[in-house]
């Protein structure tokens, strides 16, 4: 019955969803209320999973803590910020409905939190650079056609590729409005075939990565 | 914008700007203690306003109505509760409900989404023939429609691309090389103009440009 | 050790000083590169000007970006408020990204002018932060008030005059989403495809690639490409901007990286005939 309840009950249940999305869709031109109620349900559980990241990174630092093991001094700056940040967080919420609505939090929020992501993404800009020198070169005629197609669409991207002669813009738009067209309708089909065939496969019990354990337990 | 006046302002985008440096010290100088601080602070403020910020979505849009009589919303509540039994291994096939609602959800959401816009419109757009635009648009339409077909065999994984499947497949992945050089292009800019943005914040923080 | 190997082995970090310092470089003494407009940037804000565009009209604008993109999306978004608050449409602004508060308080200064005649509410309204993926997108398309029972300011929707009667995808004219990710793509698979909702992406440049095939056929009426997209609205509605300023810091580092590549291609040339 555990083994019942634990596998052929589960797939069941994504199957059943599954199905309530699809009849929805096709069977009822207003709306099922039955599917917005479930679908109502999904937001508020993908809202509520948020918060698994952050118990299992804090459970993982509390242990770096615990055991000290190397680096740990950095594992207890990331509790306490966590630790501050979400106390004025909430004394904002319990105050007023809003957690900006404390100071503390908003200036961290403002000054801390948001320079810091607004610097970690972009450092990326930087390995693009290097990876260019290093990776797009001409090796063979598969790589040359890449490279051809990328250094007309960043001069045509870029005012100054224009300016130096008319043509990069012109060709480099024939590469983004015909050139990479097929290339990229063949991801977007390629993506939806492949995401319809694994979600069959899911529905099947065929595919069972998703669940946690890998559905094996 | 204008460059701020009060001191905690003053101080606060003195701060972002230092930070700013600590991050940038990774790629400009090695790793370091100075940018794993600033990581270390960026991961701990990120989980704390992920928590609050989602719990008081789950206030506003469940808990909330179920104090105003909406009985079954204690439904959903349960399920995401029933997520964190993922962190105990004996109950962790507890946690597979959950999972299962919203790979469901996905799936149906996904799948009966996708074929219009995705695959439907797709091949529509491919085969309509122009109806102006003289040779080179005919050309052009040759060239999708050819390399859309030549695109698609390439996947075709499960035959092994010989005989009469060689020469096409071979000039889809020439097709799909050249969406590839152009989607990098767009890459560099995205990329770049990021980085313009913290070269502008870093100048406007000095004041050698207005903010 | 010859020039090409050495060129090969140039330390990283020489290229990130470079690009480091070339970015500033321009903003200090700009240049000023005349811009021309892509047919899909005219589209897009031929979509929300004039005759495309009713009084009353209700519109979404979705901040799928965070402050880390706001130099790539946020022009664009400028230049589409104000575009849609000159024809008297009403917009509805969301988005998916913690920090959504801070995008909608600097577009309040970016587009300031225009804010200024609008009356919140009965204009505008700031619904906030959303999460849930592509199910909260389907229910914002069949009940808004199941994800978004109040605005931000915590309002109950029903006592906002201007969402008195809005609560699904009949009610809305356009959805004008700015996206750093997949969200985009949510509206298209759940507004655009099955209800036949006007749409459009004001994305960063990397869903150019995706996006534009998207607005061949017809899915998107138009479509804004990164920052470069961004300038060239500005040109459109004749007020430059951000996005026109960092244009110039946008030629430099192209350029750079166009000649790192040419001459490890001429590294790998002279091996090729050394060899």
């Amino acid at each position: 019955m555990s083994q019942i309840l634990k596998r052929e009950v589960v797939y069941a249940f994504t199957g059943l969803v599954t199905v309530i999305m699809f009849v929805d869709y096709f069977f009822f031109v207003d709306g099922w209320g039955f599917a917005e109620t479930v679908r109502t349900w999904a937001v508020i559980v993908f809202n509520i999973s948020l918060g698994l990241g952050a118990v299992q990174l804090l459970r993982q630092s509390a242990m770096n803590i615990q055991r000290k093991r190397s680096n740990y001094g950095f594992s207890a700056l990331l509790v306490a910020t966590f630790a501050i940040m979400l106390l004025t967080g909430l004394a904002g919420y319990a105050a007023t409905g809003q957690m900006t609505d404390n100071a503390i939090y908003n200036w961290l929020f403002n000054n801390m939190y948001t320079p810091l992501g607004a610097t970690l993404y972009p450092i990326t800009g930087f390995y693009i650079f290097s990876a260019a020198y290093r990776s797009f070169r001409a090796r063979n005629i598969d790589a040359a056609l890449m490279l051809i197609a990328g250094c007309f669409v960043i001069l045509s991207n870029a005012p100054v590729g224009e300016a130096i002669w008319p043509g990069f813009a012109t060709i480099g738009e024939w590469f983004r409005f015909t050139g990479q067209i097929p290339g990229m309708r063949t991801f977007a089909m390629v993506g939806s075939l492949g995401m319809i065939a694994y979600g069959f496969r899911a529905l099947l019990g065929k595919e069972r990565g998703f669940y946690a354990g890998g559905g094996e337990e | 914008m204008a460059y701020p006046t009060a001191m905690w302002d003053v101080i606060g985008l003195w701060t972002g700007w230092v930070l700013m440096l600590m991050i940038y010290s990774y790629p400009l100088y090695k790793e370091n203690p100075v940018y794993r601080t600033a990581e270390y602070m960026f991961i701990g403020m990120m989980l704390a306003i992920n928590v609050v910020t989602n719990f008081s979505n789950v206030v506003r849009i469940c808990i909330t109505p179920m104090m105003g009589g909406d009985f079954l919303m204690i439904v959903p509540l349960i399920l995401g509760i029933m997520i964190y039994t993922m962190l105990i291994p004996e109950y962790r096939w507890v946690s597979r409900y959950p999972v299962a609602l919203l790979v469901g959800a996905g799936f149906g959401l996904g799948i009966r989404g996708t074929i219009a816009p995705n695959i439907q419109d797709a091949i529509i757009s491919t085969i309509t023939a122009p109806s102006d635009g003289g040779m080179m648009a005919w050309i052009n339409f040759l060239y999708i429609a050819v390399g859309l077909i030549c695109s698609m065999m390439y996947f075709l994984l499960t035959f092994e691309h010989t005989g009469p499947l060689k020469a096409p497949t071979r000039i889809g992945r020439l097709f799909i090389m050249i969406a590839l050089g152009a989607y990098f292009g767009n890459t560099v800019l995205f990329r770049f103009t990021m980085l313009t943005g913290r070269a502008q914040f870093f100048l406007q923080v000095l004041k050698l440009i207005p903010m | 050790m010859s020039f090409t190997a050495k060129l090969a082995n140039i330390d990283r970090r020489v290229f990130y000083w470079i690009l480091f310092i070339a970015l500033m470089v321009p903003f200090l003494s700009p240049i000023g590169f005349p811009l021309s407009v892509a047919e899909n940037t005219r589209d897009l804000y031929d979509g929300i000007t004039g005759d495309n565009v009713e009084p009353g009209d209700v519109w979404i604008i979705n901040f799928g970006y965070g402050v880390s993109a706001w130099s790539e999306c946020h022009p664009g978004v400028t230049v589409c408020t104000k575009a849609l608050f000159r024809e008297d449409a009403k917009i509805i602004f969301m988005g998916p990204h913690y920090d959504v508060h801070l995008t909608y308080n600097k577009l309040q200064t970016t587009a300031a002018a225009d804010f200024a005649g609008k009356v919140y509410g009965e204009d505008y309204v700031f619904l906030g932060y959303i999460t849930g993926g592509e199910a909260a997108i389907t229910q914002l398309a069949s009940d808004m008030r199941s994800v978004y029972p109040n605005d931000y300011f915590g309002t109950d929707l029903d006592d906002i005059p201007m969402m008195a009667d809005v609560n699904g995808w009949r009610d809305i004219d356009g959805v004008l989403s700015s996206d750093t990710g997949d969200w985009g793509s949510y509206f298209l698979r759940q507004w655009q495809g099955p209800h036949g909702t006007r749409l459009a992406q004001i994305g960063i440049a990397m869903l150019g690639s995706t996006g534009i095939p998207l607005w061949l056929a017809g899915n998107y009426f138009g479509m804004s490409v990164g920052s470069r997209g961004g300038a060239e609205l500005e040109i459109l509605i004749n007020e430059l901007g951000e996005a026109t300023t960092s244009m110039d810091s946008i030629s430099v580092s192209h350029l750079l990286i166009v000649i790192a590549v040419i001459l490890a291609n001429i590294g790998v040339l002279t091996e090729r005939r050394e060899s």
